[in-house]
């Protein structure tokens, strides 16, 4: 096998001869054509080993020419683009590119651990579960690193994808799956009635098994009359040809996955287009033409490089121009030997002998087989010989002789499967068809019919009359009236099969999946343990759980299955396949959605310029929150979080609370609704007044807390949590639709109208008093403490103002149309700093409200009821609301709960850390000594130390008690003193200033 | 007094034009909303008093109706979306909630949401292509002919979107704080097309 040998044939191919492409595999540079695989291309220059196997570092080399290969597969490109288990017969040859044998070392000739080989013994069927039991320790740390090691494929890509991916909608009447010839006459009847179609075929070319054939359909040659009915499918509107493109599942209500190979055939992606391109193709009709995979047979060293399957052969020589061998032995169970033995001869390849595994040969083959001098054998191969490739065939014939054959090149056909993964991955039962000895589909998913190969008609005049039938239904079925289309005419062939799986009495390895390295003999052994169920085999010998999901194995495996425990291959049963039909790489997946665009972004009205300070973010639920603000000179966050609560405590603040939910209510019922909502009461509340409301979730926890403005008289504006503004606003919309629709109630997410910014601290009436237009009085007597308003402000700006205070300090939150966000914030930042104010964030925030005790998100975790968290006192006990009955239910009364204090470090120099448990003094650290945990923790700058809230049983009766804080995670044992939670301004008298 | 000594910030201020061969991006700016509920069985009476008002009735459900004052767009079960031109009459500045709010007073709930939307205007040859990189439901005229309207959601942002003509002309809806999200996955669905005329 040296190189520069070429094996190109001198005509033929539908390659571009023209265009020839260099590319390089294992470092050796190669030249092929536009048109080829790297397969083909590869076999054109003589290369016939190009892998190892998974297990057993078996030399191995291209069986098909398709997507089923198992065995030559390739790492294809290099560096960040590094891709593992590419098939080289599905690999588009182009300039540059450059593949790499994998699962060998140091070389793919010589690769020292096909020593396992030698080892096989323990590398057998379920050598995972017996040969590494004992002691388990060992399993993690030795074994299954080395087994890691010596069994494997390819390596991915260390470096980030430098390609985009993207994702489309596709929907269509009618849905071809295959561009063969079934799906070729499907799609144009379909067309031609008017419905949208979409033909998706793997290819790069539309036509199927037609490009590896030579046929002649409506006196032209199949490649020409492909080429006619893609230009003239191409020409219609209502038709999307997707060539390049894998269908590789099948979902619910005729929705399909497939991937379409964009770019993978060039070097690198042209500038804005994707890799790869996921489809999801919603469908009223689709028709399966996805045709049939030729099955090997097994016998001895079946998967040396060199034996091809006999379709693969004809592939090669018909559409690639390249003989895949100069001396040939064919081994089939059914009539493809004759075509295999015609193209062969056709080609001016040698053609050794025909071993037919039938007792007779038909007269058509024996016929053909003297015109063109073939032996014509009745037998089978044994084995074959040679390391690297195939140096002769071992034969035994019929009447018991055995004799040797010298070829390079054995052909095998064991007949075909239909390819009816799309039927079975809604649950549909394949049935068995013993005239063709594989099986075809059963029941169809609705919408689906199939057609051609695919159904178990592997004539071409039954492709061609099925396809056009299935077409023109599928358009009726759609409402479109399709007008009757003549079938294209072919000549006749012979399709006869006579049932042949597995050559027995070889001493070598008969392979049966070849990509797992599972033998008929680890077949054999599964059977004799007791995995006699097909599905316990599969998962025993891991037979058809590689990437090509056994596509070339399942059959065979069932076939020697069914022998063995003496059933029928129907009794015995089938292995059903799931997506995706193909590998396919998760970034198609993912497409635009992958780094910062995993998924959207909200943009609160500050962000413009919270980025141009170069302030921090934090991202809440979606939303991008100012977190705070960094200055020159300071060393970390903390310094910068202290700077902006003093700040806050001394002079103004103001902060971005635009992201909280508000709910806009109105209607003459809207009071009965928020009494219902809402565990406090309200009615009560005035025209002009806001507030504070807990809102429980039907089991009594809390679930939200926030504010009610009432802004009218049937008027209400209700504020959430950032986090919980979605949930708020569906659980609202389930009380009024649902609940009690006789409510009239509306609601409106105003989230988005408004943006709002708190303004806090003893100086927050001073600004806004230069921001607030000045016909509005906002001193004290006539806009008390939770007052709330609408008015104008920066000269006439529509503005809402409440008077609210989550820092504890004198505080309003003031709201305009979205649209003067940027700008009204623009305006507060200037005007507090002349006042020795700033903007603060969330962290200064968060630090406030701890120093203030008010409840937040750690405290309101889904776990706590109003009275864990202090606000017992504040539920009604005049009205009904949803989660009052289910909050008085025993362990939720229990006065044993852990409920919300304060904590101090005895040691006031140490730090305090959410998540530490409460423990008694003197208790041992265990769960059953365990009396609470820690929810929030910060440091102070008010008070000059960390303080924290938390949940401890009985609290409040234990203010001045001191218990141990302690943190197995972070390693931390503090003392801490229970306190009130409210740190700062216990009287309230700063809010109310 | 005077309008606004503030300067207003539109949704997609912040993102650069998309300019592609067979595609026109416009975002409308410029505009007043108002979501308008009907309050119980007053939809009838609400609809009979928008039509006497603007000469257009309320839209059926997934449609959207339009007049030289106003157009609406079916939002949900009783539900739906006035849009307008800020400036549009005699250069006075429309405030649709304030306009609507006297006319339907005890028949609808009406608030303000002009500021609360980014609007898109998607149009062309390729804004099919397009809008299929994100938006899953079928926009084909067969499906979804001029005047109809769907909530759905374009890249994972919830968004409503309208068939305005045949060109094709769509126009999607969105919560303003996504609008920069959007724009980058529009960026992105735009990206092949950029270099090469449609066909």
């Amino acid at each position: 096998m040296s190189r520069g040998t070429s094996y190109r044939l001198a005509n033929g191919g539908a390659i571009d001869r023209s265009r020839p492409l260099s590319f390089s595999f294992d470092g050796h540079d190669y030249t092929g054509f536009a048109g080829d695989t790297l397969a083909s291309a590869l076999l054109a220059n003589g290369v016939r080993l190009v892998a190892r196997s998974f297990k057993y570092h078996r030399p191995r080399g291209i069986l098909s020419a398709g997507s089923e290969e198992p065995n030559a597969l390739v790492e294809l490109r290099a560096g960040a683009r590094r891709e593992p288990n590419t098939r080289a017969t599905t690999a588009e040859l182009y300039d540059g590119l450059d593949a790499l044998s994998q699962n060998r070392w140091p070389s793919l000739a010589f690769d020292i651990l096909a020593v396992n080989s030698l080892a096989s013994p323990i590398f057998v069927a379920g050598f995972y579960y017996k040969t590494f039991m004992w002691p388990a320790a060992f399993w993690e740390k030795l074994y299954e690193p080395m087994i890691r090691r010596a069994a494997g494929l390819g390596r991915a890509a260390d470096a980030p994808d430098p390609d985009t991916y993207e994702k489309v909608t596709a929907f269509c009447d009618v849905l071809v799956v295959g561009g063969g010839p079934a799906g070729l006459t499907a799609a144009r009847a379909a067309a031609r009635s008017g419905a949208r179609v979409v033909l998706a075929d793997e290819s790069f070319a539309l036509g199927g098994r037609l490009l590896a054939e030579r046929r002649t359909i409506d006196q032209m040659s199949g490649v020409e009359w492909c080429s006619s009915m893609t230009n003239e499918l191409a020409a219609y509107d209502n038709v999307r040809l997707l060539p390049r493109t894998t269908v590789f599942g099948a979902y619910d209500s005729g929705t399909y996955g497939a991937v379409e190979r964009v770019s993978d055939h060039v070097a690198v992606p042209p500038d804005g287009t994707p890799r790869q391109r996921l489809w999801r193709i919603v469908a009223k009709r689709t028709i399966v033409t996805a045709g049939a995979t030729e099955r090997p047979i097994v016998f001895g060293n079946n998967d040396r490089p060199g034996v091809m399957l006999a379709g693969a052969v004809r592939t090669y020589i018909n559409r690639f121009g390249v003989a895949p061998g100069r001396r040939t032995v064919v081994f089939a169970n059914n009539d493809d030997g004759c075509a295999t033995i015609a193209d062969l001869a056709a080609a001016g390849i040698d053609v050794a002998a025909l071993v037919d595994t039938r007792s007779a040969t038909p007269r058509h083959i024996a016929d053909l087989a003297a015109r063109l001098g073939v032996r014509a054998i009745n037998g089978v191969i044994t084995d074959v010989e040679g390391r690297h490739g195939v140096k002769r065939a071992r034969i035994r014939t019929t009447d018991g002789a055995s004799l040797v054959v010298d070829c390079d090149l054995v052909a095998v056909s064991g007949g075909w499967n239909p390819n009816i993964q799309m039927t079975t991955h809604l649950n549909g039962k394949p049935r068995w068809n013993d005239a063709i000895s594989a099986f075809t589909p059963g029941d169809l998913p609705k919408g689906m019919s199939v057609a051609g190969a695919a159904a178990g008609e592997f004539s071409l005049t039954a492709c061609l009359a099925q396809g056009t039938r299935a077409g023109a239904a599928a358009a009726a079925a759609t409402g479109f009236d399709a007008e009757p289309i003549d079938v294209p005419t072919t000549g006749d062939e012979h399709v006869a099969i006579s049932a042949f799986w597995h050559v027995e009495g070889s001493r070598h390895k008969a392979l049966v999946d070849f990509q797992n390295d599972v033998t008929a003999a680890d077949v054999a052994l599964a059977e004799r343990e007791g995995f006699r169920s097909v599905e316990h085999l599969k998962r025993y010998t891991t037979l058809g759980m590689a990437t090509d999901q056994g596509r070339t194995a399942n059959v065979n495996a069932l076939a020697i299955l069914a022998k063995l425990t003496g059933k029928s291959i129907p009794e015995t049963g089938m292995t059903t396949a799931r997506p995706p039909f193909t590998p396919v790489a998760l970034g198609a997946f993912a497409g635009h959605h992958r780094g910062h665009d995993f998924k959207p972004s909200r943009l609160p009205p500050s962000y413009d310029w919270t980025r141009e300070q170069g302030g921090i973010l934090v991202e809440t639920g979606l939303w991008m929150r100012p977190a705070y603000f960094p200055r020159a000179g300071e060393r970390d966050w903390l310094d910068t979080v202290k700077r902006e609560v003093e700040t806050v405590r001394r002079k103004v603040g103001i902060c971005d609370v635009s992201t909280l939910g508000k709910i806009d209510v109105q209607g003459p019922d809207s009071i009965a609704l928020i009494e219902r909502l809402y565990m406090n009461g309200m009615t009560t509340l005035k025209v002009g007044r806001a507030r504070y409301g807990v809102m429980l979730r039907e089991d009594g926890m809390v679930m939200d807390d926030g504010t009610v403005a009432r802004l009218g008289e049937h008027h209400y504006f209700i504020t959430t949590t950032t986090a919980n503004a979605a949930k708020v606003y569906q659980h609202m919309q389930l009380a009024r639709q649902w609940l009690w629709p006789e409510l009239d109630v509306e609601l409106a997410s105003a989230t988005e109208q408004w943006a709002q910014y708190a303004v806090a601290g003893p100086r927050s009436r001073d600004l806004l008093s230069s921001i607030v237009d000045p016909v509005f009085d906002i001193r004290d007597a006539t806009f008390p403490y939770l007052a709330a308003a609408e008015l104008t402000c920066c000269g006439g700006v529509k503005a809402r103002l409440y008077r609210l205070s989550f820092s504890g300090e004198l505080a309003y939150e003031i709201a305009v149309p979205a649209r003067y966000g940027d700008a009204l914030w623009r305006r507060l930042v200037d005007d507090a700093h002349a006042l020795g104010g700033c903007a603060y964030g969330s962290e200064a925030l968060g630090v406030m409200r701890i120093e203030k005790g008010h409840v937040s998100g750690p405290e309101l975790n889904g776990t706590t009821t109003p009275s864990d968290i202090g606000l017992g006192s504040m539920a009604s006990k005049k009205k009904d609301y949803i989660g009052r009955v289910l909050g008085g239910r025993l362990g939720l009364t229990d006065a044993e709960r852990p409920t919300l204090v304060g904590f101090k470090p005895l040691d006031r120099a140490k730090r305090l850390r959410a998540g530490a448990h409460f423990i008694a003094r003197n208790a041992e650290a265990t769960a059953a000594n365990d009396e609470g945990y820690m929810t929030s923790a910060a440091f102070s700058p008010s008070l000059g130390h960390w303080i924290g809230l938390g949940l401890l049983r009985r609290g409040p009766q234990r203010l001045g008690e001191v218990v141990r804080a302690f943190d197995p995670l972070r390693n931390e044992d503090n003392l801490v003193e229970v306190v009130s939670p409210v740190f700062i301004d216990p009287e309230g008298a700063r809010l109310r200033a | 007094m005077p309008e606004a000594m503030l300067i207003e910030t539109t949704p997609f201020a912040r993102n650069k034009p998309i300019a592609v061969p067979g595609l026109v991006v416009a975002y409308r700016d410029g505009v007043t909303v108002a979501s308008i509920a009907a309050y119980r069985e007053k939809a009838v009476a609400l609809s009979d008093l928008i039509e006497a008002t603007y000469g257009v009735a309320l839209p059926a459900p997934g449609r959207r109706v339009s007049s030289n004052a106003i157009t609406l767009q079916w939002s949900g079960p009783g539900q739906w979306l006035a849009i307008a031109e800020r400036g549009q009459r005699g250069g006075a500045v429309r405030d649709l909630e304030a306009e609507l709010k006297p006319i339907v007073a005890g028949l609808a709930a009406v608030v303000d949401q002009s500021d609360a939307r980014g609007i898109v205007a998607i149009s062309g040859t390729r804004a099919l292509n397009v809008l299929a990189k994100g938006v899953p439901i079928d926009l084909h005229e067969r499906a979804f002919a001029t005047g109809d309207v769907a909530n759905t959601h374009a890249s994972h942002i919830a968004i409503t979107i309208a068939r305005l003509d045949d060109t094709p002309t769509f126009e999607l809806t969105m919560y303003r704080s996504y609008a920069t999200s959007f724009t980058d996955w529009l960026r992105s669905a735009t990206a092949e097309f950029v270099h090469t005329q449609p066909r």
